[in-house]
Formats: C-alpha cells, sequence, structure tokens
C-alpha cells in the first residue's frame, strides 16, 4: 500500500494541526440501488511545514513511503490551482470568470482608468489579512458561550 | 464480574443515576446574548458612514453658478440636509462607488456592486437605530446584507486579490458560514465545555511531568559522572579490565554543560518576561 507513492488531487481544507494540511478528495460513488452518483469525500493529512497551500487551493499530494504520525500519511507535492489565481492551462493567461484579466484592464483603459481602481501589479501575495478581516484560514462554528474572551471564529 | 453485577443488582435502580449522567464539575456556562443579524457586529461592517457635511449641496447643483450668487435662504433649500432622506442616500452610494470603481461609467462590476450595498446597508442600520420597529426596512437590510456576503464569497473563489482589496477598502469582515446549522443547547455547550476542560486538564499535567522530568535530568547527569570516574579509577586500581573510557566521561561532561547552558538560556528568557510583565 504505502510503496506506490500515490498521487492523489484534493483541496485543501481549514485545518488546526500545524505544519499539516487537511485534503478533501472528492469522489462519485455509484448508488446501485438509485443508479445515481453521489459525492463522496475522504479526508488525508498531509505534511506541509512551509504551509504551501491555503484554503481552497487544489493541490497535489503524495503518499508517504510510511506514515509520519498516527494522521499524517501524505506530503503535499505542489499547489495546482490556487484559489481565485486561475491562469488559463492553453494560452498561460490569468483568468477571472469568463475573461482574460488583459482584457478586463485593456477595456478599463479604453473608458479610462481610474486611479483608485484595483492593480493586480500592486496587489500583496495572499494571507495579509487572515485574522483581522478575513477568517477562511479557520473553521468557523456557532458561538455556544460567553467567556468574556474575544472568540474570531465564533459567528 | 459477577461480584460486580451483585452489587449492581443489590443497590435499588432508583439510586444509581447511570441514565442521565450529571457532571460535578464547575463548569459555569453563559448563554451568549442573541445579536441581530442587521446588526454591524454581525453583518461584518467595521467602518461606519462618514458624518454628512452641513453645508453639502446637493450633487446636481454643486457647480451651478446662480445658486453660489443666491441669497442664503435659496442656498438652504438646496442642501442636502434640507431634502429629502433618499438624496443623502444616493450621495453615500455614489461616494462609496467612486472609491472602489474601475473606471468613471462602472457600476456593473463586482467591486462597484459591493460598494453601493455597503452604503445602502449602512444608510439602513443607521435608520435601525433610530427607528428599530420599521420592518420593511428590517427587512430590506437583512436581504441585503446576506447577498452581499453572497457576492463576496464568489469574489473570493473568482478572485482573491480583488476579494482581499475590497474587504480593506469597504472594511468589511468576512466569515464563512459553519459547516452545519445547529441550536444552542444547555447539554451540547456543557458537553463542549466539558471537553475542553479535560484537554486542558491533561495538557496541564503532560507539561507538569514533563517539567518534573527535566528537573531531575541535571543531577542525574552529575551523579553518574561522578560514578563513572569512581568506577573507572576503581577498575584501574584493582587492576581489572577498564570498561568505562575517558571519552565516555568526556561526552558526559560535555553533554551536562549543554544542558546547563540551554537551561541558564530558557531561564533569562522567563526572568525577562516576568520583569516585563511586572513593569
Amino acid at each position: 500500500m504505502a510503496a506506490r507513492g500515490l498521487l492523489l488531487m484534493g483541496q485543501c481544507i481549514p485545518c488546526v494541526k500545524q505544519n499539516a494540511s487537511k485534503i478533501r478528495i472528492r469522489r462519485m460513488e455509484l448508488d446501485k440501488n438509485l443508479n445515481m452518483y453521489f459525492k463522496k469525500d475522504t479526508f488525508f493529512f498531509a505534511h506541509d511545514p512551509q504551509k504551501l497551500c491555503k484554503t481552497g487551493d487544489v493541490v497535489l499530494i503524495r503518499e508517504l513511503p510510511e506514515r509520519m504520525t498516527r494522521l499524517i500519511t501524505h506530503a503535499v507535492e505542489k499547489v495546482v490551482y490556487p484559489l481565485g489565481d486561475i491562469t488559463d492551462p492553453i494560452t498561460g493567461k490569468k483568468v477571472v470568470v469568463g475573461k482574460y484579466r488583459e482584457d478586463i484592464e485593456m477595456a478599463n483603459q479604453l473608458f479610462g482608468k481610474s486611479a483608485k481602481a484595483f492593480d493586480y501589479d500592486k496587489a500583496p501575495p495572499r494571507g495579509r489579512l487572515e485574522g483581522t478581516k478575513d477568517f477562511t484560514h479557520g473553521e468557523t462554528y456557532i458561538k455556544y458561550h460567553e467567556d468574556g474572551k474575544d472568540q474570531p471564529f465564533a459567528v | 464480574m459477577n461480584k460486580l453485577l451483585n452489587i449492581a443488582q443489590a443497590v435499588p435502580r432508583q439510586f444509581v443515576r447511570d441514565y442521565a449522567f450529571k457532571s460535578d464539575l464547575k463548569i459555569k456556562w453563559v448563554r451568549p446574548e442573541k445579536i441581530a443579524s442587521i446588526r454591524p457586529e454581525k453583518s461584518g461592517d467595521l467602518g461606519k458612514l462618514p458624518p454628512l457635511n452641513v453645508n453639502e449641496i446637493l450633487p446636481e447643483y454643486k457647480d451651478s453658478k446662480e445658486l453660489q450668487n443666491a441669497d442664503e435662504t435659496v442656498k438652504s433649500l438646496f442642501k442636502l440636509n434640507n431634502n429629502r432622506n433618499h438624496l443623502t442616500t444616493r450621495y453615500y452610494r455614489d461616494q462609496m462607488v467612486r472609491e472602489v470603481q474601475r473606471h468613471a461609467q462602472d457600476f456593473g462590476s463586482m467591486e462597484a456592486r459591493l460598494a453601493k450595498m455597503t452604503a445602502f446597508i449602512r444608510r439602513y442600520q443607521e435608520h435601525m437605530e433610530q427607528s428599530p420597529r420599521d420592518r420593511v426596512i428590517k427587512v430590506r437590510l437583512k436581504e441585503l446584507i446576506e447577498k452581499r456576503k453572497k457576492f463576496l464569497k464568489y469574489l473570493r473563489r473568482w478572485d482573491y486579490p480583488r476579494f482581499e482589496w475590497i474587504l480593506e477598502k469597504l472594511d468589511l469582515v468576512y466569515k464563512p458560514p459553519p459547516t452545519h446549522f445547529h441550536w444552542i443547547t444547555r447539554k451540547e455547550s456543557l458537553q463542549k465545555l466539558t471537553d475542553i476542560y479535560c484537554d486542558n486538564i491533561k495538557e496541564e499535567r503532560l507539561e507538569a511531568y514533563h517539567k518534573e522530568l527535566q528537573a531531575q535530568q541535571i543531577p542525574y547527569l552529575e551523579e553518574a559522572i561522578k560514578k563513572m570516574v569512581f568506577v573507572r579509577q576503581e577498575q584501574i586500581d584493582c587492576d581489572v579490565p577498564v570498561t568505562v573510557t575517558e571519552q565516555q566521561i568526556d561526552e558526559a561532561r560535555k553533554e551536562l554543560a549543554k544542558l546547563k547552558e540551554v537551561r541558564d538560556a530558557e531561564a533569562a528568557v522567563t526572568r525577562k518576561q516576568s520583569d516585563d510583565t511586572f513593569h
């Protein structure tokens, strides 16, 4: 089993464990009774000391020769698709929904781009608002207890 | 086992409370106060609308020369304060959209729409403070907040850099929804709190045991070196084959020196921290 070095592709999910990432592998399973496919999730913990992948990224993970801890069985190989930063594999251009970023930029230039408008070149890498405005790196929960302390992930 | 069964049967059923176990831990549970979904702390609005300038004129008449030369009564008629409420809302909307729009004609891009919604939401929130029984606005506000949350979710998936930029620009907080909904009950909350309590105890005891073992390290090594030296001397004196080498003793000494260094550094750090807290 472990000697295969199996490669899997999945999505990164918020995880409290340090130097590991939780990866969700989603497959479709046939229900023979209904003759329909249903989603089936399996979760793996991948060793990731540098925190290569962030929540929502699609990543490749490789099976370790032997399990590192009770939970960690895989290692993150590479980030294939970072969330919200998609590159078209054919042309190699950046894409937003159905348009190339270049085209959007060109339209803005034609209309006279505003000085206050967003600029991709000036945008810092993802993760600067973690813990202040963007709480997607952790799992939120419904607040169940008032202890007087600040609970950032309570909804 | 049979003995246990006998004891269990001997005790009358009504005195054994295994069917509804009551914890005797002193954990106090406080039910969190319900915050209405239209409140800013729930909707994620950190910023507020800037206060309105008293002398602000209607945007359409701002550049009018006639108005500039007109007398005070006429001027006051064209002030935002003295006009209908929705004109002020529109004024705020235009201000916010102008901050984020891509070009002067852009009102339909995601960021422009989010800015527009945010302006309306903040305006309505101000209104709800003054008249909390306005149900029409309350519903409209709630729906707007939900729509904005949905749009933020989409924008995050489509274009992360822009999502972060808009959060910063509009001063919003984005929290993803919890994985599943459940009502808050005393029983479940107490179970969770008990789990946390037990985890803390486990952590504390492990930490204490770790410290205890660490404290034993230096005396043990010192003792070991002393014994090794003694054994070596005895073996040499009695002309028996020597099993303890100089090298082994040196290694132990080095280890001891290293350990002492580490401990001193740790002690210095903790002392500094306690000094800092004291000051």
